[in-house]
């Protein structure tokens, strides 16, 4: 099994010597975030998350299926993590790493569990038919913190997304295609993002040697590798904790966690505000072109 | 069926009948632990099994493997689960990672290898904090050095989300029935202090009310290492008694501490 080169010995020294100190190697303060950019594609539901140099796109599809005989009122919502080796060498096709398994995991507990979406609103025939709604995450490139940009992107895409119009005459079951209605929203109940805190030992302040834990935001690979323990806080703009995970590691003062816990969610808030500018410019954009489309057809005839 | 919480406001009891602070004596929950090694690590081996691996001390020390077996009789429902269970494998990515930070690997070489197969009889609640607290004692008894115990514990909070209601009391080592029910947290901590080593909160709670929860998780942590402590204390007491061991090393040991 190919694994991640490791950091040298004079590259670990110097970046630990470096946070110890306050300083990043990209020059970042310890609680920034890389550059962030999303984009969304030509068709509806297609996000792409740069952060940094970590690339993320993400599609949602939507198919009418059969839904699960135990839940005849829901519909079905899947999210698939897919890290190639396109994006880091450590990464092999069919077989998930142990990364893309606690990846896929917290995109669930995150999006799935804490009923971002909906998915009584996708049933269409009680027991019979339902929509699938599927999102496709991939990595394009990975340089650290796959988490919270992955979260984004697939965040980003639902609420980007619109799925064919329905409408129930009798028993007949009609899905219009987008020529004939205009697709519609998926409906959204809220929008949780994730913050993962890196940790990298304590450092003692003040005379009497009292402990201080060093953590960093949006991590890249280098320093990634180099921490000693992590802790994934999801919640959303409300105030709302979706998931907290912190998967063992060196341990933490408790205060530490609920000062990240704050801290996570005037991020949140950012983050929450990035997306609904970034959906309100795309919408604006969209608007004008649909009108002009509609506009050229009717010329046509 | 669902929990009918608002007969808890009125005479402070759960369904089960304990008081908020209040751990259950054994539960329903049930797990065994098995502790093998340390083995030669085994290249050939590792890529097959469905183990999740922490290395110890930096990659200096032994490494833990950690695989979990639910029984398929340990729920009421009887649904079988795949080996692949994404479900399972993060437990045993936290249990690992976990016991990493407690036990002293360097004592063993680095290709050495210390697996913990843990097997869930009984599901009834707080199932990664009875995974933890198990692996943890099983580990002491096996004889293997740790800074301290790893224990866990599952605290959650009555009220809603929605219900803006502060005044809620947090509750202790939730069975099944709240699990599902309410908002919860598993917390281990290293011993009985207040370091964080593996926290897990999997439903959505509101932002103001992870503090006491937390803080009566760390609680029933302390209580928990404590009777950790008395059944290994307990444990030595009796293997002196039948002669297993000699008196003077027992209390050489015991001083340490």
């Amino acid at each position: 099994m190919p694994r991640e080169a490791e950091p040298s010995q004079n590259e670990k020294d110097f970046i630990l010597k470096a946070v110890r100190e306050g300083h990043r190697l990209d020059g970042r303060a310890l609680d920034q975030f890389r550059q962030l950019d999303l984009k969304f594609g030509d068709q509806y539901g297609i996000a792409d998350v740069t952060l940094g140099k970590t690339r993320i796109l993400t599609k949602v599809t939507a198919e009418v299926t059969v839904p699960y005989t135990d839940r005849p009122f829901d519909g079905i919502f899947t999210i698939t993590t897919e890290l190639s080796p396109m994006a880091s060498p450590a990464f092999e096709v069919n077989r998930p790493t142990e990364t893309e398994v606690l990846l896929s995991r917290l995109l669930e507990k995150t999006v799935r569990r804490s009923n971002a979406l909906d998915t009584e609103s996708l049933c269409l025939v009680a027991g019979q038919k339902c929509w699938s709604i599927r999102v496709d995450l991939h990595v394009l490139s990975h340089d650290g913190n796959l988490i919270d940009a992955s979260c984004l992107a697939v965040v980003a895409a639902l609420r980007h997304f619109r799925k064919p119009d329905t409408s129930m005459e009798g028993d007949t079951l009609t899905v219009y295609t987008p020529a004939e209605r205009e697709p519609v929203p998926l409906s959204w109940l809220h929008s949780p993002f994730c913050i993962t805190f890196s940790f990298f030992g304590t450092i003692s302040i003040g005379e009497d040697g009292e402990e201080k834990d060093i953590w960093l935001l949006d991590t890249t690979l280098l320093e990634e590798q180099l921490r000693v323990s992590s802790c994934t806080i999801s919640m959303n703009k409300h105030g709302e904790i979706c998931q907290v995970a912190k998967p063992g590691g060196a341990p933490v003062e408790a205060v530490t966690v609920l000062q990240c816990s704050s801290l996570a969610l005037q991020k949140v808030k950012d983050l929450s505000d990035f997306v609904d500018q970034k959906l309100a410019e795309d919408s604006k954009h969209r608007n004008k072109g649909g009108l002009l489309a509609e506009l050229s057809a009717e010329n046509a005839r | 069926m669902p929990l009918d919480t608002s007969t808890y406001n009125l005479a402070l009891l759960r369904v089960d009948g304990r008081r908020w602070n209040e751990l259950r004596q054994q539960g329903n929950t049930k797990i065994q632990c098995i502790i093998t090694g340390p083995n030669e690590r085994d290249a050939s081996k590792n890529t097959s099994s469905s183990a999740s691996t922490a290395p110890t001390a930096g990659g200096a020390g032994a490494t833990l493997a950690v695989s979990i077996m639910i029984a398929p009789f340990a729920t009421v429902d009887r649904k079988r689960r795949g080996r692949n269970d994404k479900r399972v494998q993060e437990m045993q990515t936290t249990i690992a990672c976990g016991l990493a930070a407690a036990v002293q690997g360097q004592a063993y070489g680095p290709r050495s290898t210390i697996h913990i197969a843990l097997n869930v009889l009984s599901q009834d609640g707080s199932l990664l904090a009875g995974l933890i607290n198990a692996a943890s004692l099983a580990l002491v008894d096996a004889g293997v050095p740790m800074t301290d115990y790893l224990v866990a514990c599952t605290a959650g909070s009555t009220s809603s989300y929605a219900a803006a209601d502060e005044a809620a009391d947090p509750l202790l080592d939730l069975n099944t029935q709240e699990e599902q029910e309410l908002p919860f947290l598993t917390l281990a901590t290293l011993g009985a202090t207040d370091k964080v080593v593996a926290m897990v909160c999997e439903s959505r709670v509101q932002l103001t009310r992870l503090e006491g929860m937390m803080a009566t998780a760390a609680d029933g942590c302390k209580a928990a290492r404590d009777f950790l402590d008395g059944v290994v204390r307990d444990k030595g007491e009796l293997m002196v008694q039948e002669g297993a061991i000699g008196r003077g090393e027992v209390v050489s040991s015991m001083d340490l501490d």
